[in-house]
């Protein structure tokens, strides 16, 4: 079960005239996933959910609120005063925050992450990319080869174990991407809008795999998308961000039975409430902000 | 003889065999890789007139000869050092100052660069030394380090390693620190920790630049070598065309600078070859 409590997260941007300026990009958000769930987080571009994603994930430092995954913290948020800020940056002099140690690979919660433009390693093969990663979650050298080849298999990507990433499709990387993810059998899995670079064609193919493979492990994904079709089609619930500050607008039960027609009615109806829902946000902008 | 005993011959000299020929392939791909792009009809077309222009214009006349040394001299000039000037004794020496230079210069820059790039704490504590001391011309160094290492080996493979230092280390730093956050955020996600972050991810970034600044480094420690050669030592390259200025043979001069010429393409040509078979995955792009 992942839980944000009010998380809040503050950048200062510098202005075009030099002057600094504060900017929220999140503004106290406040969610709770369950395990084996499937949960979009909808927004237009912008509004924070890749910033909470990455928070989530303990990449990002939270400038308030807490994440717990577990119940375990995920990471302490930043100080709030001058001089707490010194003795944290004190602290973590050698090793920041978000890293896990100088030397022992270990991962501080049982997450994977997949991200937008895949970033698998360009300098590693397919099956070099898969092996690293079992090597990170401590899997035995000699069941590495084994496991790095059904993880292939399981997306499809026989046959190409040896090629580079350059070599690959993008939707090829993307799968790549899913493999290396699914490889480390993370309980949660979070998607920084994974299908946003590919067409529509592959994406539709990537979305039932996405699926398929969901109800084959129950594992809790969170998803983080722009695309209103593939949030409704895809999830059990819509978590839908507004931006300027990014909060959580609204929260919308999809209970569609399973499997589901992407033209199906009940889909069209949800659909149409939620572009209704951010229609009227952007009509009514001014009223949000202070 | 057993039949065991045969098999194992037999499988050691395949083995034997095909070492031997990877061998054998991976010289043809760098003599192909290397020589190929002189010898290429292309630059042939540009290269023999000028050859030819250089050997009939002094023989013509049209500038003199003793100022302008036509190729066929240098050749028989050449010939003529390796036979009496004991030539390959005076390039192994020079060969011997340049690779512990060029070696003291990469095992301490390298590692230097990869913690500067790697933590911020090190680098605000290191690269403002690096950053003042790195303006100063190596030639510079040239008198401080007489007095200091006196004439000799010391000496020489101190200018050297100043020559190579400050390349590596700048482009080693700059690759490491410019390493995609993406790359090490996803590993990061996966549990690696920092030393992993280094050997896995960031190293592998930076091959690029770190490669582009060991190609700096050969280019500047071949001035440094022919300086220090130049100011201390009775032997090596530089050593030779400080002479052959003393005595006016201008010949003995010309086939020193294209021996040097071809020494800095040749190591060149090598970390080309080096690059182009750590960075595979850079071809498809």
């Amino acid at each position: 079960m992942i839980e944000a409590r009010r998380i809040s997260k503050f950048f200062s941007v510098v202005n075009d005239d030099r002057t600094a300026e504060g900017f929220t990009a999140l503004n106290s958000v406040s969610l709770r996933i369950e395990s084996g769930s499937f949960v979009s987080l909808l927004g237009p571009s912008g509004c924070g959910k890749s910033t909470f994603l990455e928070i989530l994930a303990g990449l990002q430092a939270p400038s308030d609120g807490q994440v717990w995954i577990d119940d375990k913290l995920v990471l302490e948020p930043l100080p709030a005063t001058r001089k707490d800020m010194e003795e944290y940056r004190k602290k973590y002099r050698f090793l920041s925050p978000i890293a896990n140690s100088l030397f022992r690979d270990n991962p501080k919660h049982d997450i994977a992450m997949i991200f937008q433009d895949y970033a698998v390693f360009p300098w590693m093969t397919a099956r070099q990319n898969v092996l690293f990663t079992l090597k990170l979650r401590g899997v035995q050298k000699s069941e590495r080869e084994g496991a790095a080849a059904h993880y292939l298999r399981l997306v499809g990507l026989t046959g190409s174990e040896n090629k580079y990433p350059s070599q690959l499709s993008g939707g090829m990387r993307q799968r790549l991407a899913l493999a290396r993810a699914l490889s480390v059998e993370p309980r949660i899995i979070l998607m920084d809008e994974p299908f946003a670079a590919v067409d529509a064609l592959t994406r539709e193919r990537l979305q039932e795999d996405l699926l398929r493979l969901w109800q084959e492990t129950k594992k809790t994904i969170v998803l983080v998308t722009h695309d209103v079709d593939e949030a409704v089609y895809l999830s059990d619930e819509v978590v839908v961000f507004s931006p300027l500050p990014g909060s959580i607008r609204n929260k919308v039960t999809v209970d569609i039975p399973r499997p589901r027609r992407r033209s199906s009615r009940e889909i069209r109806v949800i659909k149409e409430r939620l572009l209704a829902m951010y229609r009227f946000d952007t009509v009514h902008e001014s009223d949000y902000s202070i | 003889m057993s039949v065991d005993s045969i098999i194992r011959d037999s499988a050691t000299s395949r083995r034997g065999l095909r070492w031997w020929n990877l061998l054998v392939r991976e010289l043809e791909v760098f003599i192909r890789a290397s020589f190929g792009s002189v010898f290429s009809r292309e630059f042939l077309t540009v290269l023999i007139p000028l050859l030819i222009l250089w050997e009939l214009l002094p023989r013509a006349g049209i500038v003199p000869q003793t100022l302008v040394p036509p190729p066929s001299a240098v050749i028989t000039t050449f010939r003529d050092m390796v036979v009496d000037l004991n030539m390959l004794e005076h390039l192994k020496s020079s060969a011997i100052r340049f690779g512990a230079g060029f070696l003291l210069a990469l095992v301490t820059a390298f590692p230097i660069g990869v913690l500067m790039g790697w933590n911020l704490f090190i680098r605000k504590h290191c690269l403002p030394l690096f950053q003042i001391l790195a303006p100063v011309p190596p030639p510079a160094w040239v008198p401080i380090t007489i007095i200091l290492f006196g004439v000799g080996l010391p000496m020489q493979i101190f200018l050297i390693f100043l020559g190579v230092f400050y390349p590596i280390l700048f482009n080693t730093y700059q690759g490491i620190k410019e390493t995609d956050p993406r790359y090490l955020a996803s590993a990061r996600v996966f549990g690696a920790s920092e030393f992993t972050l280094i050997t896995r991810v960031y190293i592998w970034h930076a091959l690029g630049s770190v490669i582009m600044g060991i190609k700096i480094g050969i280019a500047l420690g071949l001035i440094m070598l022919v300086i220090a050669e130049m100011y201390g030592g009775r032997s090596g390259l530089g050593w030779l065309l400080l002479e052959a200025k003393e005595y006016f043979q201008i010949d003995r001069m010309v086939v020193c600078m294209v021996l040097l010429g071809f020494i800095g393409w040749f190591l060149i040509e090598i970390m080309k070859y080096i690059e182009l078979k750590l960075a595979v995955w850079r071809i498809g792009r």
